[in-house]
């Protein structure tokens, strides 16, 4: 279910979905096509599109209950973009997030990005823990997590 | 069939050609790499290839991404952890895995220049 809307000067489009893996692939091709006709830059539309992929990935690996909220909102004047996933999560994987992002967020992107790769190619558990610091170093945005009781929200800004 | 009979990958989303160079040999990459867990299928590839590589001490490995239109995170994970096999190889059995990029795919021009900082000297972009 996706909705669009424009307020002032601030579009967004808001989409609610069962956290379904099959499903990341649609919204990576709405996302890249909404922003298409929204912002003038198509590298940035192409990078914000990985970053909505990669914070859905996340989300349906670690939500707990069936409804993952995914708000993008432009500023078509600055081209500002601002990307939020909203989902419910257990406490081990609340956790597990917390320290992946207490991990990547605190040195240069780059750095970690490449810190992240090598742990990651060492890792024998199926998981690469490296999404947020790709996201992080690819767009160059500011990334945010804030967690109330077990509700997650991911966020990134890209000016 | 190429040199070390290594089946080529054909799946809903994914194509990875193998072919025999002179040098060594090259994966073509076609497609989506956005499943939830790739290393089910590309570390063992990844593994066949670099084993036949090194027992053979062949030389170079040319890694063709350009048709592959998105690879996710664990689709890199994958992929560093075959380069990060380069490590500790002995020097009659070390080989250069050449990197093939589309400049017109983002994703490529951002992601795949990361790969040569995992092993210096152990892969090569163009």
């Amino acid at each position: 279910m996706a909705e669009t809307q424009k307020t002032g000067h601030e579009g967004y489009i808001e989409l609610k979905f069962g956290p379904r893996w099959k499903y990341i692939a649609c919204v990576r091709g709405f996302v890249q096509n909404f922003l298409a006709i929204s912002i003038v830059d198509q590298t940035k539309a192409d990078k914000i599109a990985m970053a909505a992929s990669e914070l859905l990935e996340n989300a349906v690996k670690y939500a707990s209950h069936d409804e993952t909220h995914v708000v993008i909102r432009v500023y078509p004047e600055t081209e500002k973009i601002i990307i939020s996933v909203e989902n419910t999560s257990n406490p081990e994987s609340i956790k597990t997030l917390k320290d992946v992002y207490s991990n990547i967020i605190k040195g240069d992107p780059f750095q970690m990005y490449i810190a992240q790769m090598k742990e990651a190619a060492i890792r024998s558990d199926g998981k690469s823990h490296l999404g947020l610091a790709r996201i992080r170093y690819e767009t160059g945005g500011d990334l945010s997590l804030s967690i109330e009781d077990n509700s997650v929200n991911l966020s990134i800004v890209i000016e | 069939m190429n040199k070390f009979n290594i089946e080529p990958i054909n799946q809903e989303r994914i194509k990875i050609d193998v072919e025999d160079i002179p040098q060594g040999l090259q994966i073509k990459l076609h497609g989506d790499i956005d499943m939830e867990d790739p290393s089910i299928l590309l570390d063992p590839f990844f593994s066949k290839i670099h084993e036949g590589i090194t027992s053979k001490k062949m030389k170079e490995v040319v890694a063709d991404f350009r048709g592959l239109n998105f690879l996710n995170s664990s689709g890199i994970k994958a992929v560093a952890k075959w380069i990060m096999k380069l490590t500790d190889l002995a020097d009659d059995k070390k080989y250069l895995i050449k990197i093939l990029h589309n400049k017109d795919i983002t994703w490529q021009v951002t992601s795949l220049p990361t790969l040569t900082f995992l092993v210096p000297g152990g892969v090569k972009i163009e």
